[in-house]
């Protein structure tokens, strides 16, 4: 097990390295404000059996988990994703064992609709050389609880009351990623804690056990694509004392100083328009190609119409400019719960006005399936979509890679979507809960006694009308022609003339 | 008003000028606003012609539940963005070609021009049928197809009547229900008036020479034809397109849930039924096709089609959309084609009070589902019950109460004769 624990600061927060105490075994902080990130690595062979069996049958698994809670991100820790759980998942390749993936994924994280890979996920691009997985599950899931208990139980073998005290911290963690691929042959875990005033103390290692601890602060970057960060890392048992450093690396995600609110335009009936109100329409730089997106994560009970918002004047009378992705064979008629996967994601590029400094509204057309029959809710289903997540997607300079930089984060579901020498500028969600909820009306069991009687019976009653008529044209006039008897008077009239 | 139905120039002048406003309209909405004249569908069919352009299945386009014979008819419209129109000229078209053929089924049933010109207009000049063609909605081709149809058949124009059965079952399967009353209705009384000794005969012998004369040329003839058409587009189609096909044409109606609400009786109860899986054994819905298919292709052919052949396959019709489980307004259109062939006997028109407490009940208890549907639709109020459920109900039964004065109407007539043979 290797375990990396950052703490990142603004530089007016910066702490003075003299007050970081390190011994042989042991680290331990002053009281600081800074935002942290952990990042634990395990082998194969250090994980329970269940969490080995599906691993194995993947060649990518990548899970990420956002709070519902706004939180203050700090560079370089900026990507951003639509709130809940996410997973992408690309299977080994001949291994038909995938059967294991959505039971684990209930066991740890909470009860899901999540069936199998096959049924319940949505398929990505996936070129051969692409960054993405092959394939996409989402669930909405406000919190970690089922995970926290799971990872105490499972991960805490000795219940030390350390590592209890660890893992219960997760519960007010902002986000949360699970990354396993074949290469690397290793599952790390990395949480992130948005800014607050905490100290730190650890130690007691093994030898087997790797511990490094970076306290770091932003610094101006020479280069537009670049981060900066500068401050001390120390290595547990190794470092007598912290290390001073200071590293610039091409980064993909970048911080922005505009924000957006995502609410409900039109709020009541099957066709809810969501507004996003972006507060500032300046362009991350001149000097590159920039658009602004929108990424839309849409449980299975919303849907977007591609076919509509392909439309120039419609895309034009709610500031959409086009949509550049669609997940696959969304069904635009089928009742939700008559559909396995989890939903479809979306992916609009938005058309700010020309003018920077400007505030606008960008319009999304949405579309609400019928949900299950309810009963003790007046007709009323709630429910919730997720924050999109808004972003200035820019084509870098020519020739400037993104080498894997120690915070680098990738599979977020759009990346994918763009070239490799794209660059993201997140633009900061604002809202109370970054969902947003909307009743659905559906049929309402408690007044539903009578339909199946009253229908049968209705039926019943307008066949046998139809029925009783048809029988009065038979008795009186058989189910032949009428006019046999007219026929008749043609025929002895013509015999009269001939 | 009685000169202008007298002069058909006048007359198909009115409706054709009618749908060139429409579609020109229709152009200018598209091109100004977001809000669209064009039907979704008919984005779908272009659509699929497109893909079938670049060698693609018109499958490829999702939605699409037709037989590919529909985006290869509208292949043109992917040559430019004026050709684009061509499909719902091509409907438009159809309308007009539907409505000069009933005026020929009327004038040879003995009424005189400008009075089959006035009851083809219900028709022609009907500004919902020149909507929903120049809208690019298919419904409209297969009114041109069924009253064609209907006309092959009058004309014992027997082999043309079975290729445009067999194309019209394999382009949206309801016409099926023309089959059993068109057979009982070629007899040997209809394919030879005046030999009547014959019938006559018939009519005193046994069982088995009731049988043996059944069995006429021209029923057979129109059996073989139908399928074969049938068939053989069927095969055309599986062999080019393989499974899809199968799937989206014919499948996907007998096995579609489609629970967004409409006019269907039997709507509330799908949506109540879907959703609760296997509570109750006996599904009431899945019985919905017996009355259904009892009237529309058994009971009705069988009593009504010889005596007046037209106007049972209005009954037919009428009968088979109101009893579908799902129901929209462009399925009116399926019957409405046929209402200038019985409206001139009916009592609806006879008895005044009574052909305008139809209309009004007819219009009223729509209009009542509609407000409940936009209830739901746009304000997001529960509606499903009582409103919408309650309403389609009473719409349902003012169907079945004029179904009821259709099949009296129809039963109580004497067959109209044709007066010349010209």
């Amino acid at each position: 097990m290797r375990q990396r624990i950052t703490f990142i600061q603004e530089p007016q927060n910066s702490l003075d390295p003299a007050l970081l105490e390190v011994t042989n075994n042991f680290i331990s902080t002053p009281s600081l404000y800074a935002a942290r990130e952990d990042r634990v690595t395990f082998g194969l062979e250090e994980l329970p059996q269940e969490l080995y069996r599906v691993l194995k049958a993947s060649h990518e698994l990548h899970i990420r988990w956002v709070s519902q809670e706004p939180y203050v991100s700090i560079a370089p820790l900026v990507a951003r994703l639509s709130p809940g759980l996410h997973v992408f998942y690309t299977p080994q390749r001949g291994s038909n064992n995938s059967a294991f993936l959505c039971p684990t994924l209930k066991k740890v994280f909470g009860e899901m609709d999540c069936r199998s890979p096959e049924r319940s996920f949505t398929p990505l691009p996936n070129e051969r050389f692409s960054l993405s997985a092959a394939s996409q599950y989402y669930t909405p899931l406000p919190a970690l609880s089922s995970l926290i208990t799971y990872a105490t139980h499972r991960l805490c073998s000795s219940k030390l009351q350390k590592c209890i005290s660890r893992m219960q911290s997760f519960s007010h963690a902002s986000t949360l990623d699970v990354d396993f691929d074949t290469i690397s042959h290793a599952l790390t875990i990395t949480a992130f804690w948005a800014a607050s005033i905490q100290s730190f103390h650890i130690g007691g290692m093994t030898h087997r056990d790797r511990l490094e601890v970076g306290v770091l602060s932003i610094n101006q970057a020479t280069e537009p694509e670049e981060l900066s960060l500068g401050g001390f890392l120390t290595v547990v048992g190794e470092d007598k004392k912290p290390k001073a450093t200071m590293f610039s690396f091409p980064a993909r995600h970048h911080p922005f100083a505009s924000s957006f609110a995502a609410r409900w335009l039109q709020s009541t009936g099957l066709h809810p328009v969501l507004g996003l109100e972006i507060d500032d329409s300046t362009r991350p730089t001149d000097e590159r190609a920039c658009s602004l997106h929108t990424h839309l994560t849409l449980p299975r009970t919303v849907f977007a119409d591609k076919y509509q918002l392909s439309d120039s004047l419609v895309l034009a009378s709610k500031n959409l400019s086009a949509i550049h992705y669609s997940t696959p064979a969304v069904d635009l008629e089928a009742p939700a719960y008559t559909l396995k996967t989890w939903g479809s994601s979306v992916l609009l590029e938005l058309a700010p006005p020309s003018s920077p400094g400007e505030s606008f509204t960008a319009q999304i057309p949405l579309h609400l399936r019928f949900l299950p029959p309810s009963n003790g809710t007046a007709g009323i289903a709630k429910i919730e979509l997720p924050y999109p997540v808004v972003f200035w997607a820019c084509v870098a300079d020519e020739g400037s890679k993104f080498p894997i930089n120690p915070f680098d984060k990738v599979n977020l579901g759009y990346d994918g979507l763009f070239g490799p020498k794209t660059m993201f500028y997140h633009l900061i969600p604002q809202g109370e809960k970054l969902v947003n909820t909307i009743n659905v009306p559906v049929l309402d069991l408690d007044q539903s006694r009578y339909v199946e009687m009253g229908t049968a019976a209705t039926v019943v009653l307008g066949f046998g009308w139809v029925l009783w008529c048809l029988l009065g044209v038979w008795k009186r006039n058989g189910y032949g022609s009428n006019s046999n008897k007219e026929r008749e008077k043609v025929v002895v009239v013509d015999k009269k003339e001939q | 008003m009685s000169k202008f139905f007298s002069s058909p120039l006048l007359v198909f002048f009115s409706a054709i000028a009618l749908r060139i406003t429409f579609l020109l309209y229709g152009l200018w909405q598209d091109a100004n606003s977001p809000l669209k004249y064009t039907d979704i569908d008919y984005y779908v069919f272009t659509d699929a012609s497109r893909f079938i352009t670049h060698g693609h299945s018109p499958y490829d386009r999702e939605t699409y539940r037709y037989t590919p014979l529909l985006a290869w008819l509208l292949l043109p419209t992917t040559w430019s963005s004026t050709w684009f129109s061509f499909g719902k000229v091509l409907f438009a078209i159809g309308d007009i070609v539907a409505g000069w053929l009933i005026v020929l089924v009327l004038r040879r049933q003995g009424m005189v021009m400008s009075r089959s010109l006035g009851f083809a207009s219900i028709w022609l000049l009907n500004p919902m049928v020149a909507t929903i063609s120049t809208r690019g909605s298919s419904e409209g081709l297969l009114g041109v197809l069924v009253v064609a149809l209907l006309w092959a058949v009058l004309r014992k124009r027997i082999v043309l009547a079975g290729v445009l059965l067999g194309v019209g079952v394999h382009l949206k399967i309801y016409p099926f229900i023309y089959a059993p009353s068109i057979i009982w209705w070629l007899d040997d009384e209809n394919l030879s008036p005046g030999r009547n000794e014959k019938v006559q005969k018939v009519q005193e012998g046994d069982l088995v020479s009731k049988a043996n004369a059944f069995v006429n040329v021209a029923r057979v003839k129109i059996t073989v034809v139908s399928l074969a058409t049938f068939m053989g587009l069927n095969t055309a189609m599986y062999v080019k397109y393989g499974w899809p096909f199968i799937q989206h044409t014919f499948l996907h109606h007998v096995t579609r849930i489609d629970h967004r609400h409409n006019f269907s009786p039997y709507n509330t109860l799908l949506y109540l039924n879907s959703s609760i899986s296997g509570s109750s054994p006996f599904c009431i819905e899945s019985l919905a096709f017996i009355p259904q298919l009892l009237l529309s292709a058994i009971v009705l052919p069988l009593l009504l089609a010889k005596k007046d052949l037209p106007s049972t396959m209005l009954a037919q019709t009428f009968a088979f959309v109101s009893f579908n489980k799902v129901c929209t307004s462009q399925y009116f259109l399926w019957y409405m084609v046929f209402l200038p062939f019985y409206l001139p006997t009916s009592s609806l028109l006879q008895r005044p009070y009574l052909g305008i407490s139809a209309g009004v009940l007819w219009v009223a208890t729509q209009g009542l589902w509609l407000q409940q549907g936009f209830n739901l639709e746009f304000l997001g109020q529960s509606t499903f019950v009582p409103g919408l459920w309650v309403s389609s109900l009473m719409f349902f039964l003012t169907n079945m109460w004029l179904l009821g004065i259709i099949v009296s109407d129809v039963g109580s007539k004497t067959s109209l004769k044709p007066t010349a043979e010209s």
